[in-house]
């Protein structure tokens, strides 16, 4: 464990990960600090202004909404857009700062939820065998025929708009990769000696599977869950991106560069002139997953016993 | 040399190194043999001593992170190492061939049993692919592969274990090569089969006067068909001579625990001599001579300076310091009828 | 292997009956209301109560569960799917008229992730950890951490936004003119590029190729990257196989150890993941679409996604998983014959 560690921080691809991942923790962890928020959801992002059209950075409150909020009673916690408005008004780095956090939350219960439904439906399948088996890999297979994307945004269409939706439907058809992983683990690992001395002895069949076959085998299946994090948050953002994911105005990084495919070209003459509306969001939810895949990558070669240069 | 015999293969001090991340592993750091024309050399030791290594530093054969960082291969008066990669393109398969332990891994599975013994045969001399196709099928036969017409066209895992072998073996003879170096080739096989492919391989080298070079941990092979041995411990030969003065008159400790450890049918033994103690561990090596710990005839010498390899008389190299002492065991008449 | 096709092939209804009901499940989610909505043209109609209670009859919505999803499957097979409110046809219809751009946009996007990911992979794994080893996995990592949609949308700037070279959509609008009047055009296969060159107009073939140069780059960016990275690592793992050793013994040369022996073992688990790979690019389908106004199924899904438009984005997803699961078949099927061991048996 301590030489993974070791490996994971003398190299250098995996090294920029962990800085990467550390500023993000340390953004989601500090947010309410960094963007104080200016209602009772920390996640609805406030409004620069009314205007349809994005406003570049440095952009100052503008007076009618001011107004508004004096008039609500909400305190104004700042007033200067500093990295510009989206569609509507909408501040950019109060989203950038808070989707930090959702991109955390997308990531961290997306994936712990399917790798624990993928866990359990590829031990008993492995471990019980025969129909068992057949039944429940015929099940992951008829899962996997949807594309991902697909699947989700069906799901997300019919269940209708917000995040936590997203998050089911991403669940429902993102736990069969650990599936297949641990059935595969747990197979050839069943008919090792140990297991049928465990059987001899009498030991109930749950207890062999939680004592016994799973801390053997699950370890690659935690790697496969810690690189989904980034794919999971790409997704997440691919469907916002779409209109069926986060609802106008929630602090998300998809969300946030929803409209701006609208708004890429710019004005006549002015090409880029919206640039902001998509290089901030779009640098974050890459960083984000770089970080992420950077340390994954580098995990999965420090496991390969081949590529470690043994005899 | 012996009797004024010029070595087919003489090997000189031989030193591969592996550098892995957890240090440097010395897996070959002083191998001395010579191999005579007509002549099958058995190397002998235990696992991890450093045998496949030495079999693959000599064919260069080696894999990253491992490096041949001294010594000298001299085959047919050139020493190897120094050959470029082209030369040496040229003598492999042609001049020196190997024969692997595990034939299921050593065949490519997604080709023909034909093809791959044609290969050689295409590659060194340059014939069409019907003809090594047809040179093919007769070695198929001469290793005694029954219907081998059929065989030909098969893939390695329609084959038996003990018939992959035979095919393995005649992928390797396919050139006729001066020298045949063997790893283990028996030791995946059932013993019967064992027997049988021994007895091939010693028909097929006697009809081209071909040389082998057995590498093996199991004593009994070794006593079938080698004519001289090399003993290897951790990475180093520790004795070599022929098969007569290792068996009957051993000098190094190492052998001698080896001999008397062998289960005998005709002495009435109450316990089975063991050596006691594990191979060391090749990231640390212990100083002195690496046998020590576990030597019965170790002295103070032997913990702090590592004995060089000695000619004790014509044709009998030794490594140790207290090569007195097993003759006086020797002369105790444990080896009877060894 | 026989049996393994026949077992294949036994198990292909199995799965796209699982595959319907789950669709229907979801499907089942929605009010009767909603449901009735995907089949009516005039949402007039569903203002009316007595032809609401007419047509929820005609449509068995109020039915218990198995039988509503025996006549709905009844009506998908004879191929009503309802109407799409986004195309305002029936969606069958709709299915049909877009489904030509799609395939024309994936079957040339095959080509540069096959074989530059491929060849690209081995390269990598042949110059373990150099350089171009190096180089090359970075690209790869950071192909595979560009979300599709910010990746397209990068293209669609510069290549566009800033140099104006490949516009978005699939024609410029004299050449619509020309394609979808069939004005001196025929229209053979509804693929543009190989129409015009059927119809021998040079224009028309260049034009539909520079806007569809920007779409491919997208929809490939992220499979080559994947792609690349089970081919090197495949590779490397085939290369240090025991019959490699072999192969070398014999006085082999590197490029035919690297190009006869290893390679074709190393591509056989590649070759099932590149099958695999090329059916779910059909879901980065939607965003690619999306991003570059092409109008083929993908741009018509989201739209619909987005306007709630039930019964077309339902129909998509039922296509898609069709083909997916064809998919999965053939590339099954031609595993066993591609190794040995498996179509000997």
């Amino acid at each position: 464990m301590n030489r993974t560690l070791k490996k994971l921080f003398s190299n250098a691809a995996s090294l920029t990960g962990i800085i990467l991942l550390v500023f993000f923790i340390i953004i989601a962890i500090f947010a309410p600090v960094i963007a104080p928020p200016f209602s009772d959801d920390p996640y609805q992002i406030p409004r620069m202004s009314w205007d349809v059209h994005p406003q570049p950075p440095g952009f100052p409150m503008s007076d009618n909404i001011r107004e508004i909020y004096d008039y609500m009673g909400t305190e104004i916690k700042y007033d200067k857009a500093i990295c510009g408005t989206a569609e509507g008004g909408y501040d950019i780095f109060y989203g950038l700062i808070w989707g930090t956090r959702t991109a955390f939350k997308i990531g961290i219960i997306t994936v712990s939820l399917s790798m624990l439904i993928g866990i359990l439906i590829g031990s008993i399948s492995a471990y019980f065998g025969k129909w068992v088996d057949e039944i429940l890999m015929r099940l992951t297979d008829i899962f996997l025929s949807f594309p991902f994307l697909v699947a989700a945004m069906v799901l997300t269409t019919v269940l209708g708009r917000g995040l936590d939706k997203v998050m089911i439907a991403l669940i429902v058809f993102g736990w069969m990769g650990y599936a297949r992983v641990i059935r595969g683990s747990i197979l050839s690992a069943k008919e090792e000696t140990y297991v049928m001395a465990a059987k001899a002895l009498g030991v109930k069949d749950a207890k062999i599977i939680w004592k016994h076959l799973l801390p053997n085998t699950i370890f690659p299946v935690l790697i496969q869950g810690s690189m989904n994090i980034g794919s999971m948050v790409i997704t997440a953002a691919a469907l916002s991106f779409l209109g069926v994911g986060a609802p106008v105005g929630y602090a998300d990084w998809g969300q946030m560069v929803s409209f701006a495919r609208n708004w890429i070209i710019g004005a006549p003459g002015n090409a880029g002139q919206y640039w902001y509306t998509v290089f901030y969001p779009g640098i974050f939810i890459v960083l984000f997953v770089l970080a992420w895949n950077l340390i994954g990558d580098t995990l999965r070669d420090i496991l390969d016993p081949r590529l470690r240069g043994e005899l | 040399m012996i009797n004024n015999r010029k070595p087919l293969l003489e090997v000189k001090d031989l030193k591969t190194y592996f550098f892995t991340e957890d240090g440097v592993v010395k897996a070959v750091d002083g191998v001395d043999f010579e191999v005579y024309q007509g002549e099958t050399l058995g190397i002998v030791g235990e696992s991890a001593c450093g045998k496949s290594v030495t079999a693959f530093s000599i064919m260069k054969l080696l894999d990253y992170p491992g490096k041949t960082v001294g010594g000298e291969v001299i085959f047919k008066g050139e020493n190897l190492l120094e050959k470029t990669e082209d030369e040496m393109r040229r003598i492999r398969g042609k001049e020196i061939a190997m024969i692997f332990q595990e034939p299921m891994t050593a065949l490519n599975p997604v080709l023909t049993v034909g093809f791959q013994i044609s290969e050689a045969l295409m590659i060194h001399f340059k014939i069409s692919k019907e003809e090594a196709m047809k040179k093919s099928v007769e070695l198929l036969k001469k290793v005694g592969i029954p219907i081998p017409e059929q065989r030909v066209n098969e893939y390695p895992h329609q084959l038996s274990g003990g018939m992959r072998q035979r095919a393995m073996i005649a992928m390797a003879m396919s050139c006729d090569p001066s020298l045949l170096i063997a790893d283990e080739p028996t030791t995946a096989l059932d013993v019967t089969i064992q027997a049988q492919i021994l007895d091939l391989m010693r028909s097929l080298l006697k009809d081209f006067n071909g040389s082998l070079i057995m590498i093996t941990h199991d004593l009994g092979v070794i006593a079938e068909i080698a004519d001289r041995i090399a003993v290897m411990y951790a990475g180093k030969v520790v004795e070599h001579a022929d098969k007569k003065t290792i068996f009957h008159n051993p000098l190094h400790p190492y052998t001698f625990g080896l001999l008397t450890s062998i289960p005998r049918l005709d002495l009435e033994l109450k316990r089975l001599d063991t050596i006691p103690g594990i191979v060391p561990d090749p990231l640390h090596f212990p100083v002195g001579c690496k046998f020590n710990p576990r030597c019965r005839f170790a002295t103070d010498r032997c913990k702090e300076e590592e004995p060089c390899l000695v000619k004790v008389e014509e044709g009998h190299l030794v490594r140790c310091w207290n090569i007195e002492s097993v003759i006086k065991e020797v002369k105790k008449g444990l080896l009877v009828g060894v | 292997m026989l049996s393994y096709i026949i077992r294949r092939l036994l198990l292909l209804p199995v799965i796209l009956f699982g595959v319907t009901f789950l669709i229907f499940c979801v499907f089942s989610l929605l009010s009767p209301m909603e449901r009735l909505a995907t089949y009516v043209h005039d949402p007039a109609t569903l203002k009316n109560p007595q032809s609401v209670e007419r047509l929820i009859n005609k449509y068995h919505l109020d039915d218990p569960f198995p039988l509503g999803y025996i006549n709905w499957l009844k009506r998908i097979v004879r191929l009503d799917l309802g109407w799409s409110q986004t195309a305002n046809q029936p969606v069958w219809d709709a299915i049909c008229q877009r489904f030509p751009a799609t395939l024309e946009l994936v079957l040339y996007s095959i080509v540069p992730v096959v074989l530059v990911g491929i060849w690209l992979g081995i390269i990598s794994a042949v110059h373990h950890n150099d350089m171009l080893d190096q180089t090359i996995r970075v690209t790869a990592i950071v192909g595979w951490s560009l979300p599709t949609f910010i990746f397209g949308l990068l293209v669609l700037f510069i290549f566009y936004g800033i140099l104006g070279w490949l516009p978005p959509g699939r024609l410029s609008s004299w050449a619509q003119d020309i394609v979808y009047t069939g004005n001196n055009f025929h229209n053979y296969t509804r693929l543009i590029t190989l129409d015009a060159l059927l119809n021998g107009n040079i224009p028309i073939f260049l034009d539909a190729l520079r806007h569809l140069i920007a779409p491919i780059i997208t929809l490939s960016y992220i499979s080559w990257a994947f792609l690349l990275r089970i081919t090197r690592s495949s590779m490397l793992d085939t290369l240090r196989k025991d019959y490699v050793k072999t192969a070398r013994s014999k006085g082999v040369d590197e490029h035919t150890v690297i190009h006869l022996h290893a390679k074709r073992n190393a591509m056989i688990p590649v070759m099932t993941v590149a099958g695999m790979m090329i059916i779910g690019m059909l879901g980065g389908v939607m965003i690619t679409e999306t991003v570059f106004t092409y109008p083929g199924l993908g741009f018509w899904a989201a739209t619909a996604a987005q306007q709630l438009d039930y019964g077309s984005v339902i129909s998509f997803a039922l296509l898609f998983a069709t083909i997916m699961v064809v998919g999965n078949l053939v590339v099954d099927i031609s595993y066993a014959l591609i190794d040995p061991r498996v179509r000997l048996e």
